[in-house]
């Protein structure tokens, strides 16, 4: 069990106190939790099938051929197909729909009309579709898992590389220090964008490029205030007297200045989320993102100013895009209060 | 005046001396002529007004060779330098340009020409043999920094021959067809006067030099990033020709860079541009309508046109393992739902293309079709090759390999289509996995021969040219544009036969041969063509009564072939002031489809 040090339990008090954070925060924990099964809300594969006295789960995992359901095909079986097979034949089986019934990246054509669909709730397209006839609200929602587990992987690793580099610059001082501040002045300065545009350009990036490129750009920030904070932690007495009962210089740093760090990155937490989303979505607009058809917020709000006479693509782009960033600023504001020393200090 | 009198002897005796020594033409040269090709503008054309129309991006350079050249202004650049011969636009056969009369010299690759003696460079300066040697110093010299020319002008072109100021005959490498010797050999002048000497700062010097030329129009003003000029020559050379009659009625071109199609379509619903080409059905079907087109202010014209088709699809570079399998190439095209690409996000506009050399009349085999969507014959073919095995994620598998390709293309837009191919491709087992390049490094990745699919459109010739995208010297290696890899002794054959035929007729059936050998080796899957041209002009924009000829590619283009239309600047007047009160006006949408193939 962790246990929480009183000041950490004051500060969560006074972030729960303001309202607009928490439960904006409440709100973006849920979503979060919502997308990681979206397989289960928007899907052409059912939720549950009973055939022959069989049960299937077809949410996850491998295809089931549409033989296994009496179809003369091998291919993935066309649910729609067998719902219709068993609306006729009610004695075969049944099955049940998720909620939203099309897969982000399937094109589905109305006979007769062409795309892109208005939103409509005959169709079943609640939001509309894009230019190629997928489901607008199933490409948000999987679009949604990709940009936030995106920020949140960026994140993870910039920080890594930002926290361990600003701390050993700030610990060690001197020419190390030096060294580095040098360099990240030099790498601040290059275009990131540029950069993962020209790359982009000779290799298409897939999740897992894109988040070291963008990485390998966005460390230095954190170094500054990371540096900064270590310089005056280390004259701090706790401090000296950890060095004089012989403690290693990473036990220093880690164990000892870190935790005392903390509230500043903690308080970046939520602004890097966000420039994470923005960066993602700026270069899936650009054409330089992730490969298509990646459901992508960024694509999308593309596809809708490009076709403005379409209004619902770009709204619910737009609109989508306005609800998470919003969100999480809120967040980031409370916790920008809850953290602010003026209020909790602890002076020795 | 006695000074005079001595120069004037002088010259006398000089003058035989100096054509003693040119060469002297052959005997037995039969001269050719046309002046009975039939015009294609109308009498009632009525010169005057401006005419504005868009484009993308500034040029580079105002240079037609030597680095950043190659961009779409050149094309604007070239329609007003004029060639010794053309083609009628409508019957192909060879009219007169600059050259008066041509004859074919006996070995078959060199070509006499009788330059037109009032023809004239835009400043004024007689055109001459010289200028036409020029051309070859020029396109020969290393300073002016193009390879290609340099070696084409070298290597192709053997020879320029001066008979006289107003004759000339050019030699080639090797004998070709009367009317290709023409269009592959026939030159464009250069203005000696103007450039003089050649130096090595030739490509940052003529940078932003307007080169005079011999076309009807000239560039008059140069706005860097916003606009550029032409204005018509007051007294043209060739204005008198019966063929340019009735043509390149306005006065001026005026051509504004605006940077997206979308906003330059605003300008064009303001009244700001003149005419816009609609060929992309997103713009035809959605964006082309309303109150402008209601009331009859705005005008739609759909043209079919019969001309070669860009040979646009899919290359399967057969040195891929996977791909290396004729019946796995053949199993994909069967597995390919291009038509329903078409009847969806196309709109039903566009159409199958059905093989590599469409639309070059009688030098393309019409009993070639493109391999139908066909999941049954895809599935025996890839069963019978042994992928028979399918994945936990339906994709098929051979010896634990999964038949997965990547699919390079260059264009975001073309996004969708892919995305849809994808779908179907996927009940066959197959996995496309789609990967969207930058233009040029697209272009890198095929020329390298790092592709597995390539999406790809190849420009059009004035023939099939078969050596360079399918003979075996050009597989596996790179920079050639036998991007499939294909290597068959007897395509091989049949391309060696068709390149050292000059008969046309037996040219054309070793055409429709190879032809159907490449669809037999079935590495190019065909997509798609679209066969007319369409747009939307204001009402004061006028046409006769054909609008466009069979070959051309637009219906607005000011200059080249086109030049037909003219501006009637009362009715752009009046145009404006019935905006404001609603006047309403028929509403005119009209379709030509006299030079359809399919009328045929």
């Amino acid at each position: 069990m962790i246990q929480f040090s009183p000041q950490a339990k004051k500060r969560w008090n006074k972030f729960k106190a303001l309202r607009r954070g928490y439960y904006s925060f409440i709100a973006i924990i849920v979503l979060i939790a919502l997308s990681l099964f979206a397989e289960l809300i928007a899907s052409n594969r059912p939720l549950i099938i009973q055939y022959n006295d069989n049960i299937y789960f077809p949410s996850y995992g491998d295809i089931i051929p549409g033989t296994t359901f009496g179809f003369d095909y091998r291919w993935e079986t066309d649910y729609r197909q067998l719902k219709i097979h068993f609306e006729q034949n009610e004695l075969d089986g049944w099955l049940l729909m998720p909620v939203i019934t099309f897969n982000p990246l399937e094109s589905h054509f109305i006979e007769g009309e062409y795309p892109p669909y208005s939103p409509s709730i005959d169709s079943g397209h609640y939001l509309g579709t894009d230019m190629a006839g997928r489901d607008i609200l199933s490409r948000i929602i999987y679009g949604f898992r990709i940009a936030i587990l995106f920020s949140l992987f960026l994140l993870v690793v910039t920080y890594i590389i930002g926290v361990f580099l600003g701390a050993l610059m700030g610990y060690m001082g001197g020419k190390f220090d030096m060294v580095f501040q040098r360099l990240i002045e030099v790498l601040s300065n290059i275009p990131i964008l540029y950069v993962i545009m020209i790359v982009a350009s000779i290799v298409t990036p897939d999740f897992w490029t894109l988040v070291l490129l963008l990485a390998a750009f966005s460390w230095m920030g954190l170094t500054w205030y990371m540096r900064t904070e270590t310089y005056r932690e280390n004259n701090r007495e706790y401090v000296m007297a950890a060095r004089a009962i012989g403690a290693s210089h990473l036990r220093i740093m880690f164990k000892h200045i870190l935790p005392n760090s903390v509230s500043i990155l903690v308080t970046f937490f939520p602004f890097s989320v966000v420039s994470g989303i923005t960066a993602l979505t700026s270069l899936d607009y650009l054409g330089f993102g992730l490969p298509a058809p990646t459901p992508s917020w960024g694509e999308l709000l593309q596809q809708g100013t490009d076709n403005l006479e379409y209004q619902w693509i770009a709204i619910s782009a737009v609109a989508a895009l306005s609800v998470v960033l919003t969100l999480v600023t809120f967040i980031g504001e409370a916790i920008r209060e809850a953290f602010d020393p003026k209020k909790y200090s602890y002076y020795e | 005046m006695k000074v005079l009198k001595i120069i004037a002897s002088f010259s006398l005796v000089l003058l035989p001396m100096l054509s003693l020594a040119l060469p002297s033409l052959p005997s037995g040269l039969t001269w050719e002529t046309n002046n009975d090709a039939k015009p294609w503008s109308s009498k009632e054309a009525r010169s005057g007004g401006t005419f504005t129309d868009f484009i993308l991006t500034f040029p580079p350079t105002l240079r037609t060779v030597g680095p950043d050249s190659n961009s779409s202004f050149r094309s604007y650049i070239n329609a007003n330098q004029m060639g010794l011969t053309h083609f009628h636009p409508n019957t192909l056969e060879v009219i007169p340009q600059i050259a008066t009369h041509w004859a074919y010299g006996s070995d078959g690759k060199t070509l006499f020409y009788k330059i037109d003696k009032k023809a004239r460079w835009s400043d004024g300066v007689p055109v001459t043999a010289a200028d036409f040697i020029f051309t070859l110093e020029l396109m020969r010299s290393k300073h002016i920094n193009a390879p290609w020319y340099n070696n084409h002008y070298s290597k192709e072109l053997t020879d320029v021959t001066a008979y006289d100021d107003h004759t000339i005959s050019i030699t080639g490498r090797v004998s070709k067809p009367k009317d290709e010797l023409h269009y592959y050999y026939g030159l464009t002048p250069t203005p000696k006067h103007f450039y003089k000497n050649i130096t090595e700062n030739w490509v940052k010097d003529y940078n932003w030099k307007v080169i005079p030329n011999t076309g009807p129009y000239q560039i008059s003003e140069v706005k860097k990033g916003k606009r550029i000029t032409f204005k018509k020559k007051e007294d043209w050379w060739a204005s008198d020709r019966p063929l340019n009659k009735g043509r390149y009625n306005v006065d001026k071109v005026v051509l504004r860079v605006i940077r997206d199609v979308n906003i330059a379509y605003k300008h064009f619903e303001k009244g700001e541009l003149d005419t816009f080409s609609l060929i992309l059905p997103e713009f035809w079907h959605n964006k082309a309508k309303g109150f402008l087109f209601e009331n009859g202010y705005l005008e739609k014209f759909v043209f079919y046109n019969d001309t070669p088709r860009s040979s646009t699809g899919l290359f399967l570079n057969t040195a891929t393992p996977i791909l290396k399998d004729k019946s796995v190439r053949i199993a994909l095209a069967h597995s390919l739902n291009f038509d329903r690409v078409i009847k969806t996000i196309l709109r039903g506009d566009y159409e199958r293309l059905n093989a590599f050399h469409t639309g070059y009349g009688e030098f393309s085999n019409p009993n070639i079709k493109a391999r139908e969507f066909d999941l049954a014959k895809s599935n025996m073919l890839l069963n019978e090759a042994g992928w028979n095995e399918r994945g936990g994620d339906g994709i098929r598998t051979k010896n634990s390999k999964r038949l997965s390709v990547n699919l390079v293309y260059g264009r975001k837009e073309h996004n969708d289509r892919w995305a849809i191919l994808k779908q179907d491709a996927l009940k066959a087992g197959i996995e496309l996995n789609l990967k969207l390049q930058d233009s040029s490094s697209h272009y890198k990745t095929i020329m390298q021969k790092q592709h597995q699919i390539a999406a790809l459109g190849w420009s059009t010739g004035f023939r099939p040219a078969f050596w360079q995208h399918f003979h075996s010297e050009n597989a596996n290696k790179p920079q050639t544009n036998n991007i499939t890899n294909i290597s068959n002794q007897s395509i091989d054959d049949g391309i060696t036969a068709y390149r050292s035929e000059t008969d046309n007729s037996k040219r054309m059936q070793l055409a429709n041969k190879l032809a159907q050998l490449i669809h037999d080796e079935a590495a190019f899957i065909p997509s798609f063509m679209v066969p007319y041209t369409r747009g939307a002009h204001w009402r004061w924009v006028k046409f006769p009564d054909i609008p466009a000829n069979k070959t051309s590619n637009s219906l607005y283009s000011p200059f080249g072939d086109g030049g037909i239309f003219w501006i009637k600047s009362e009715i752009e007047i009046e145009t404006k002031a019935a905006r404001k009160n609603k006047t309403r006006y028929p509403v005119i949408e009209k379709t030509f489809d006299i030079f359809s193939v399919k009328n045929l």
